[in-house]
């Protein structure tokens, strides 16, 4: 009798651990930025990749605004409600915004009336890297244009560099404009400039730009431009595609069919 | 003890189906698994030389996508401020508590969200 309950209690007791212990996996030990192991093990070739961005305009719808929310959630954006402070990585503008300097002339209405998306251009030769005195902006191994927060000293030469309106400045601490704030990535701070960063947070996680997932369309392709194989390239290959005012020769990372 | 099994089963479930949604461009390399259960270094030389880890970390994760650290017994790991929070974050004044006292003011909370401001 006494032999029974004994191991009894030891099967229950090894149950209930058990139950713990995997129950551990639902909750979070701390709503912190999590530690995940990067998708490479080693220092990255330079030049390997190069992250690009094709955006199918045809299928972008006009009112939908998900990729701009998304990407805004994901990396801690505030919103003041105003233009003057306003601080964006991703947005909609119209045609003669976006490509102001396009060859082509007499476009059809439903073109140059529906809104197209804009971000960072990424481009191969930025003129932005080459503004700032403190090297806090540099083009990355794998092509993307980075910011490094901790250099930045806010003189804003980027900004004036940029060509694409890609870059805004931090005129008021952020943290007052974020009303749903994400805990996966930090804020930045007043007097700092910030952008578009292709999602480096989430590629090195091996996931896809926010952006591109969060598109219902799926309007948004990004992926690797040198390698052949890629659905980008192919992509490209087989459409007739723009970029916003290639004749600067800043050589833009994202393309657009229009 | 039913609802302990069903709870355990449940979670591992729900483990799963979070793995699936992971779509990758880069195929994942065969790195170990993140081990941050253990200090990188030992608490004397942690205590004297933090900042210089991860100046360092930042610099060469950043700047030379160089993000693996690989420790003197082997161990690899994220070069990160995170991975010391993972960590150090359950005491909310663990890096409060020494800085306030020798009057340092760290401009990392600036934009990282400190253990204090965790929900």
């Amino acid at each position: 009798m006494n032999e029974d309950r004994r191991s009894f209690i030891k099967k229950a007791g090894i149950g209930i651990l058990a139950g713990i212990g995997s129950a551990a996996g639902l909750f979070p030990a701390l709503s912190l930025e999590k530690t995940v192991f990067p998708a490479w093990d080693e220092k990255p070739e330079p030049g390997k990749h190069r992250w690009g961005m094709l955006i199918d305009t045809r299928k972008c719808s006009g009112n939908c605004r998900e990729c701009v929310a998304a990407c805004h959630f994901t990396h801690n954006v505030p919103d003041f409600g105003n233009r003057k402070d306003e601080v964006k990585w991703i947005w909609k503008s119209s045609y003669e915004n976006v490509f102001p300097t396009a060859s082509r002339q007499f476009q059809s209405p439903e073109v140059t009336e529906r809104p197209y998306v804009a971000l960072c251009n990424h481009c191969a030769e930025p003129p932005c890297t080459k503004a700032c005195p403190t090297e806090a902006t540099f083009r990355r191994w794998d092509g993307i244009v980075s910011m490094d927060y901790h250099r930045c000293i806010g003189c804003r030469f980027c900004m004036a560099a940029c060509p694409y309106g890609s870059r805004s400045f931090n005129w008021r601490d952020p943290r007052e404009g974020i009303k749903l704030a994400s805990t996966d990535y930090p804020t930045r701070m007043q007097g700092v400039v910030e952008k578009c960063n292709f999602c480096s947070e989430r590629l090195v996680k091996g996931l896809d730009p926010a952006c591109v997932e969060a598109c219902p369309e799926q309007a948004l392709v990004f992926g690797d431009l040198n390698d052949p194989s890629s659905e980008i390239r192919k992509l490209l290959e087989s459409n007739e595609t723009m970029q916003r005012k290639p004749e600067l020769g800043t050589k833009p990372s994202v393309f657009y069919i229009i | 003890m039913l609802i302990v099994v069903l709870a355990g089963v449940y979670a591992f479930r729900h483990q799963e189906s979070q793995a699936e949604k992971v779509a990758a461009p880069v195929a994942p390399a065969a790195a170990a698994a993140v081990d941050s259960s253990a200090c990188i270094a030992s608490k004397e030389y942690m205590r004297a030389n933090h900042m210089r880890v991860l100046a360092e970390w930042r610099n060469s994760s950043v700047r030379e996508g160089n993000r693996v650290w690989v420790a003197p017994d082997g161990r690899k790991i994220d070069k990160s401020l995170n991975t010391c929070l993972s960590c150090h974050s359950s005491n909310r004044m663990f890096c409060f508590n020494c800085h306030m006292y020798a009057n340092v003011k760290p401009n990392c909370w600036n934009c990282h969200i400190s253990p204090m401001e965790a929900p």
